[in-house]
């Protein structure tokens, strides 16, 4: 072993935690970290990654188990002031970032207290601190920008310098070490931002160490010295990265426990499905500002994927056909006939054009059992015959064979979706549409942020659905997610596209 | 799911159904205390008709509103709607004869319809919006009726006595509280308006006419202030009220959010409000009984409602859309 003892931080011991005496969020966990090193949690949602993080941050106390400090034995934090005193901060997934502040005042955001002088906030030296510290972790940006004008990627960047400085304001001892949490940091993030986000968080690697949870795999292997895999509550598998080789594959038969999809559906199926007819002809389509001259036909049982990266125009031009969005020229047929630019959603859904965002709760109604969520857009269905009365038996027949179709894993069809695991959420607010089985259906990241295993689920329901004849246009952050689903796929640039190739081409090229 | 066995079935029913409706538990309590406080006079059939009668009121005026409120908006029109469309009643009853009482529904109809435009299209907050058109209302009724309350007569087919004990105002309430249910709970417009409260942008991006609903919610929630009004208008023997007495606004309110209602929209419904005004009927028969001070009743009140609401509001997750 060539660590030396006093270079571990903390380490929990044989942590269980379980929720109302049933459920087994967390069973006999352990985890250590080093000075100085990135260390992976990856796992399914639901696997337990959130819970433990929320205990290491105070916000959950476990049922039993052993914190140990530099060693020496103390007990686990009681909340998250306690735990940032002991240098453990978080940076949340999202909405962690006050927009409507200037960089300098959100750095110092809960920590004012330390600046106040005769009851009003002492502005230079704050400002000058901020500017260190952004310096020192070589964050490029004005402090007196808001954050909101900041990019996606920076604005991390803030976050986690700001985790940081509250770590070092709130303890009292000089040399601490920061652990900082990085809860999903790259979900709202393209591949790009990516790129820089980690070439930062690598850098900063020398002053601070740092917890990252994630389920986007090739990240973490890049990225990580240490990853643990969890599995339902329990402590899989612990690769050390820096002396064992470890495939890919090996990490995904370790968080799901099965084979991935993408080997079981060859891309030859998937053509059989496309046929001539046109069921959207989208001509010269114009928005100055967004995207210019778009011009494609989508035809029955096909897919079209737009590729490019985030402000490239794709998801204005998906949201123009939703509805979401007027145009300004060109023109929009659908099944033979041309629509107005101003239309709104409910129109655009009448013509047969239904409309899907992956983004968290967007589409969920978090207070309503499963069975409401999907009948909400399909409610013709269950309405009766002859008097338009709702009728409550079809609406749970309806919900259980989606449940059963998509392997939502959930007690009943009753269960209330706010209870439901991300990536049953996400299920549930897909399978209505696949339900619905509007002609043409927009995917806006469908499986944004979710994990492997009910990825594969819902690509797999998404292959069937485009065999019976529905035919669907993808904007994703993933690569690999236009391989497995479209036929053809744009590549857009600037709001014009570059170029169309078909689906083997894309393969070759992406793995170049 | 297993059957549970006969002897537990009852039991489990009745926690199931005290778990959704936690307001029970204080309609219980309300019921004991006063009658143990004042046993000769809280039991007494004269008060638990009064108590029916109030409860009339309270309902006409709150269900149409607890509608709206499913939406995540507030309709404050029905005081408005009640004082103005009761004026009319005497100032119109000249030209169109026994006809006129139809002036309250119409105006109803007509102040939901307008609420609902102006909500939807304008953009502009309900609360201020309906507030707004209730000081409208209630100047134009003093206006009308020159400051001194009038009184119609020969409507009083309305509230005859039906059944010997039981006020036929509360008889009427039945089949409006069942439309109400119904139209919530079993058809499309009640779904559609759940999910707006629940989540607007989410039943928007479903395909939903969000402007159109909201504009129905409101109508429907006129419409049946409208009708609502014309009971409680007889009720109270054919006359209104020149001067906005602020009581008679809050109390619909305090009922809705007692009931479990929540303010920002997406569960509850008119179901809830049953109990909710019953328990408030309760309160206030009790109240009165006990010769506290009318002020101190007010501040009970307005307590009872910031109360009710944090606990409304604390318990999101709790609250079943049943």
């Amino acid at each position: 072993m060539v660590m030396a003892m006093n270079d571990s931080i903390m380490e929990i011991k044989g942590v269980s935690k379980t929720f109302d005496g049933i459920v087994h969020a967390l069973d006999d966990v352990s985890i250590a970290i080093n000075k100085n090193e990135i260390v992976g949690v990856v796992g399914e949602n639901g696997a337990g990654k959130s819970t433990l993080m929320k205990i290491l941050v105070g916000v959950y106390s476990p049922d039993n188990g052993e914190w140990y400090y530099r060693g020496k034995k103390i007990p686990f934090p009681k909340n998250p002031k306690e735990a940032v005193k002991r240098g453990i901060s978080i940076v949340y997934q999202e909405k962690g970032v006050v927009p409507c502040l200037k960089v300098y005042q959100f750095l110092f955001l809960g920590h004012e207290d330390k600046y106040v002088r005769l009851s009003r906030l002492n502005i230079n030296k704050m400002k000058k601190y901020a500017r260190d510290i952004l310096e020192e972790f070589h964050v490029k940006c004005n402090i007196e920008n808001f954050m909101y004008e900041l990019p996606l990627s920076t604005q991390k960047m803030v976050e986690i310098a700001r985790a940081i400085l509250g770590v070092r304001l709130e303890h009292e001892e000089d040399d601490i070490t920061s652990v900082i949490i990085l809860d999903e940091p790259t979900a709202p993030l393209t591949i790009e931002e990516r790129r820089e986000l980690f070439g930062e968080i690598l850098d900063m690697k020398k002053n601070a160490s740092f917890i990252f949870v994630s389920h986007i795999i090739p990240e973490v292997m890049e990225f990580t010295d240490r990853v643990h895999v969890l599995r339902d509550g329990k402590m899989i598998a612990h690769y050390d990265l820096s002396k064992e080789k470890v495939t890919e594959e090996d990490f995904f038969k370790a968080i799901v426990g099965k084979e991935s999809v993408e080997y079981i559906y060859k891309q030859a199926e998937i053509k059989e499905f496309v046929s001539e007819e046109t069921v959207l002809t989208v001509k010269n389509l114009t928005k100055r500002g967004c995207y210019y001259d778009i011009s494609f036909d989508l035809h029955k049982g096909e897919c079209i994927g737009i590729f490019g990266p985030t402000g490239s125009g794709k998801s204005e031009i998906i949201n123009t056909i939703a509805g979401l969005m007027n145009f300004e020229n060109g023109s929009l047929v659908v099944k033979g006939k041309e629509v107005k630019a101003n239309e709104p959603p409910h129109v655009r859904l009448t013509r047969g054009i239904g409309y899907f965002s992956g983004e968290t709760g967007k589409e969920l109604f978090l207070n309503w059992p499963i069975t409401k969520n999907i009948s909400i857009v399909n409610i013709k269905k269950i309405l009766r015959k002859f008097i338009p009365v709702l009728n409550f038996t079809a609406e749970k027949k309806m919900a259980e064979r989606i449940v059963k179709q998509l392997r939502i894993k959930t007690p009943s069809v009753n269960a209330e979706c706010y209870a439901l695991s991300g990536g049953s959420k996400q299920k549930v607010s897909v399978g209505k549409w696949f339900e619905r089985s509007p002609a043409i259906l927009l995917l806006e990241d469908p499986t944004i942020g979710i994990d492997v295993g009910a990825r594969d689920d819902i690509y797999e329901t998404t292959l069937e659905t485009k065999k019976k004849g529905i035919s669907m246009i993808l904007i994703s952050d993933d690569p690999k997610e236009y391989s497995i689903l479209c036929d053809k796929i744009m590549f857009i640039k600037h709001g014009r596209i570059q170029k169309v190739i078909n689906n083997e081409k894309f393969k070759q090229e992406v793995t170049k | 799911m297993k059957t549970p066995d006969r002897k537990k079935l009852i039991p489990s029913i009745i926690i199931q159904t005290i778990k959704i409706y936690p307001v029970i538990l204080i309609l219980i309590a309300f019921v004991v205390i006063f009658s143990s406080l004042y046993p000769e006079k809280f039991l007494t059939s004269l008060n638990l008709t009064t108590i029916l009668r109030q409860f009339v009121t309270l309902m006409l005026f709150a269900v149409g509103p607890s509608i709206v409120v499913v939406t995540g908006s507030l309709d404050l029109s029905y005081v408005g709607i009640w004082m103005l469309g009761g004026i009319l009643v005497w100032f119109l009853k000249p030209i169109l004869g026994m006809y006129s009482i139809l002036v309250i529904p119409v105006l109803g109809l007509a102040t939901g319809f307008l609420n609902g435009i102006i909500h939807a299209k304008a953009k502009m907050p309900s609360f201020i919006l309906t507030l707004s058109l209730l000081v409208i209302y209630s100047g134009l009724t003093a206006t009308i009726a020159g400051g001194i309350p009038r009184t119609v007569k020969g409507y009083d087919f309305i509230t005859a006595d039906f059944i010997h004990g039981i006020p036929t105002a509360f008889l009427w309430t039945i089949p409006i509280i069942i439309v109400a249910i119904y139209i919530m709970k079993r058809t499309r417009i009640g779904i559609y308006l759940y999910s707006i409260g629940s989540n607007e942008e989410g039943a928007r991006l479903a395909g939903i006419n969000v402007d159109k609903y909201k504009i129905l919610a409101f109508t429907i929630s006129g419409l049946f202030s409208g009708i609502g009004s014309v009971i409680i208008f007889q009720h109270q023997g054919g006359s209104v009220p020149v001067v906005l007495n602020l009581n008679t606004v809050v109390y619909p309110l305090v009922a809705i959010v007692l009931g479990g209602t929540l303010l920002v929209g997406g569960s509850g419904g008119p179901h809830r409000t049953i109990l909710g005004a019953l328990t408030f009927t309760v309160l206030i028969r009790g109240l009165i009984i006990s010769f506290l001070d009318p002020t101190m009743i007010q501040l009970i009140v307005g307590l009872l409602l910031i109360v009710s609401i944090v606990v409304g509001s604390r318990g999101v997750k709790g609250v079943t859309v049943t």
